[in-house]
């Protein structure tokens, strides 16, 4: 096992430097003018303007100047500036993390515990009226985009009942709490602020009531079908011929079997939520990795788009590889080597 | 027993339930206050502040409010020498102070800012500005000559996007501490205009100096300084910066002018004009900036109050007969185009109505612009010229830029081309694409038809000549690879050395009649702007040169 982790580690940065090699590449060859976002539009044909732009930001260089230069920064750890914030990507990067990572922890915990909870319920009670239900909840869940979700129950919620707060992490008025960890929620309780806690808690529910209801509707259908998989099985049969209360059948032995394939998911969904929450923060003005995604493709940020897409790279090698601990743990026919 | 564990089971997911759903409404009533301000003062926001550091929540910080206003930033540089973005504008205007501002009452007239009395020589090519001498910075050291040669040289050396403001500056002499000498290098009646662009704005030499601020782009690195420091004299100072979050400002207490009764203005990332609309009902922001008109329809709470203006800035379509593809597009042709398009019906789908057509690229109210025909439709003279030029059932590429600017759709607004050019046999293919793909795009090869937006950096009507008109190396000259056109760079310098108000409209509304000829240009629609504000807030007003001044702001 400690082999294992070790060889898996260590590959890492190499898959991350191709990972970038690529993302250096593709972003090279779309045929699109950077300059754009630095110069802007007006000043594309201001040679003086332009020539300045390309030498301030390296793109005066020729392609493969630029990506050994590129290659050699990574190397010791620096992405660049990106063309847009005029900051270190790492530290934009830095500074956005903590928003995306809360949201994202508050839907994908939120989202998993319903999931699994319908799940059971609906598996149990396989096609009576609560498991239609549950599963229509679900598809709605899966099948509703985020940005028609979002604004409708902003409208519903936000703007005619006042029910729930608006966009933004806190009201605008509001100060972020010192930052410790970044997270507005630990951060304000760290700080003994209860006001500013209960403030951020209550500005987290939209955003990840919209992105947990994919989650849900994921996980939901995931456990439903291993769960009635489960149940079918001769060691359930057995354990209810002897005895066994349902609720200890289920849980104790058929749940823990079902949930398997649920740990692989809900790994993938948290990496790809972290890089892929893009329409809930743009709906819910909420300032993470993914609005900054967006920004930097729609600028041709190549700093930017590089050093997003490492930071994808991250989150699913790192998730691939807790995937494959976390299977092990919970099933001891599995060995890694 | 399987009869009790389900009860059990079914007791224990109602409990759990019931309190996951008190729990979270309990969060959102303690929490979410948008509704509280709306139903008390009308004017939103947090309650008492605790500024302990640890966490605060602003608001009434003891000096009033704080102004919190809801827009989509574009900030490209908080740098004052680098900055060039809408947001930019009202930033500098608010932090960094222009030695003559702009009445914003007529949008026409020059007022004493820093400086108390300027004067040009006959000639056009020599300035005298007299500084103000209870003019001082934010951290109250005084504003000297030194400090205006420092930024526009430094403006016109780091060859930023705004750069070009300052590029008919030869010397700036400084004979004493009051008084400062502008030489051009060649005749610029456009000159005190420019002076009154934000982009113009008075650092603070010695204290930019400190922090990296140099004359060489290679050797200067305070851009990164100036995202979390000002150093201006204006009735603001920044206090915090965070990209896609906000931007903050406080107040100057060392303000020399007039101190605003604002401790505090917050800028919030606000992309959607729904949700500003939805914030500023709530009460949870006082201004939204960019509603559009379909938007401000719906707007319906007596707390807010809405005023449609005329604005400055519009939206063209570019016609290029060089471009690839665009070889048909002959000037007999370009006339075509010109008059088979519905004006007010564009105005109509595209701004709600709320608009107006305007006849040249100089905007309506910009000297020059005032007795040139607007345009209108004329499908049978147009179906006339195509005929002529023998041009029958063409199709043509129109890539634009996938945009909504000021409450403009662009595919919205290129559809309704498409329909008014399909009447008489001109069809375009439509490509909406990111502005980057556009900018390669149409840098290479050209594009025959496409769109885009402009507002004005200043007050005068120069700029528009300078970027639109076929005089060489103006910027759409080069895009559409267009033979120069002489005249209109001879009747330009006319106009530079002008100084007679008459005679410089006279010499723009000629440079307007040119460059409708030119055919290569034609506006599309210029959209009124909705200044969306609670109704307790006064002094809003569109500012030609400066979008909206913070300064001017008060709570009633």
């Amino acid at each position: 096992m400690k082999r294992y982790l070790i060889r898996r580690i260590a590959v890492m940065p190499l898959l991350l430097l191709g990972i970038a090699t690529l993302v250096f590449a593709v972003s090279r060859l779309t045929p699109a003018d950077p300059l754009v976002s630095i110069v802007g539009e007006r000043n594309l044909n201001n040679p003086d303007v332009v020539n300045a732009a390309k030498a301030r930001w390296g793109l005066d260089d020729s392609v493969p100047v630029q990506y050994a230069t590129y290659m050699k920064n990574l190397v010791r750890g620096e992405m660049g500036t990106s063309f847009s914030t005029r900051k270190p990507v790492f530290d934009d990067l830095i500074d956005r993390l903590p928003a995306t990572l809360e949201l994202t922890f508050t839907a994908l915990i939120g989202g998993t515990a319903i999931g699994i909870g319908l799940g059971i319920v609906a598996a149990r009670k396989r096609n009576k009226l609560i498991d239609h239900v549950a599963r229509f909840f679900a598809l709605i869940g899966s099948s509703l985009p985020a940005f028609w979700s979002g604004l409708l129950l902003l409208y519903v919620l936000y703007a005619r009942l006042g029910w729930l707060p608006g966009p933004g992490r806190l009201e605008p008025r509001s100060a972020p709490p010192g930052r410790i960890t970044g997270f507005y929620t630990i951060d304000s309780l760290l700080h003994g602020n209860m006001s500013l806690f209960v403030q951020a808690a209550t500005h987290l529910i939209l955003p990840a009531a919209v992105l947990g209801w994919g989650v849900i509707g994921i996980v939901t259908r995931l456990v439903r079908a291993s769960l009635l998989d489960e149940l079918s099985m001769e060691y359930v049969r057995v354990g209810r011929a002897m005895g066994l209360r349902e609720r200890t059948v289920v849980n104790t032995h058929a749940l823990r079997n079902a949930l398997l394939p649920t740990i692989t998911i809900v790994a993938f969904t948290f990496a790809f939520l972290l890089t892929g929450a893009v329409l809930t923060e743009t709906v819910f003005s909420w300032p993470g990795v993914g609005s900054y995604a967006v920004d930097a493709s729609r600028n041709l940020d190549f700093p930017a788009i590089i050093g997003v897409t490492i930071l994808g790279g991250v989150a699913f090698l790192i998730t691939n590889l807790i995937t494959d601990v976390a299977y092990a743990f919970a099933d001891p026919r599995i060995r890694l080597s | 027993m399987v009869r009790y564990s389900k009860s059990r089971s079914r007791s224990v997911m109602t409990r759990t339930a019931a309190c996951a759903i008190a729990g979270v409404m309990i969060l959102a009533a303690c929490g979410s206050d948008p509704a509280a301000p709306a139903s008390t003062s009308g004017s939103g926001g947090s309650t008492a502040a605790s500024v302990d550091g640890g966490g605060n929540t602003g608001g009434d910080t003891g000096g009033g409010k704080a102004l919190v206003i809801a827009r989509q930033m574009d900030v490209n540089s908080l740098d004052p020498s680098l900055a060039y973005c809408d947001t930019c504008q009202i930033y500098m205007t608010a932090v960094y102070e222009t030695l003559i501002g702009l009445d914003s009452s007529d949008n026409q007239t020059l007022v004493p800012r820093l400086a108390t009395k300027w004067e040009g020589n006959p000639a056009q090519t020599e300035f005298t500005f007299t500084l103000d001498p209870k003019a001082v910075f934010a951290d109250g050291t005084k504003v000297t000559s030194a400090d205006v040669k420092f930024s526009w040289e430094r403006l016109k050396a780091l060859q930023g996007s705004s750069s070009y403001l300052a590029g008919s500056i030869e010397t700036i002499d400084t004979p004493d501490e009051s008084t400062v000498v502008v030489t051009l290098n060649a005749p610029n009646s456009a000159f005190l205009a420019q002076v009154n662009s934000p982009y113009l704005g008075i650092i603070n030499a010695k204290l930019a100096q400190a922090n990296g601020a140099t004359m060489d782009p290679a050797t200067d690195t305070a851009e990164t300084w100036f995202l979390s420091n000002s150093a201006g004299s204006g009735a603001f100072a920044l206090k915090s910066y965070a990209d896609g979050n906000e931007l903050r400002l406080s107040r100057n207490d060392k303000f020399w002018g007039a101190v605003s009764e604002f401790p505090e203005v917050i800028i919030k990332e606000t992309p959607s004009a729904v949700t500003q609309r939805q914030q500023l009902e709530q009460g949870a922001v006082d201004i939204a900036m960019q509603i559009s008109a379909d938007v401000a329809s719906g707007l319906d709470s007596t707390d807010v109050t809405v005023t449609d203006v005329p604005s400055f800035n519009y939206v063209y379509l570019a016609i290029s007969e060089k471009a690839v593809g665009g070889e048909a597009l002959t000037p007999a042709v370009r006339e075509a185009i010109r008059l088979a398009l519905d004006y007010d019906n564009l105005v109509q789908v595209t701004a709600g109505g709320a608009g107006q057509s305007q006849a040249s690229p100089i905007p309506n109210g910009f000297a020059g612009s005032a007795d040139l025909p607007k345009p209108v439709q004329n499908i049978e003279k147009a179906k006339q010229l195509l005929a002529d030029a023998g041009v029958t059932d063409i199709t043509l590429d129109a890539t634009f830029p996938s945009l909504n600017v000021y409450g403009i759709d662009f595919s919205t607004a290129m559809q309704q081309v498409q329909t008014d050019l399909k009447k008489v046999g001109i069809n375009l293919e439509l490509n909406p694409v990111e502005i980057a793909v556009w900018a390669d795009k149409i840098g290479k090869d050209g594009i025959p038809v496409t769109m885009l937006y402009f507002a004005p950096d200043h007050t005068d009507s120069s700029q528009y000549v300078q970027y639109f008109s076929m005089a060489e190396g103006t910027q759409w000259q080069g895009w559409t690879k267009s033979d120069p056109n002489p005249e209109e760079a001879t009747v330009l310098a006319q106009a530079f050395a002008t100084q007679d108000a008459t005679e410089r409209a006279s010499l723009y509304k000629q440079l307007g009649q040119m460059m409708i000829d030119d055919q290569v240009i034609i506006p599309i629609v210029n959209p009124d702007l909705f200044l969306a504000s609670r109704s307790d807030i006064t002094g809003m007003a569109y500012s030609a040169c400066c979008n909206l001044d913070l300064s001017k702001l008060g709570r009633s």
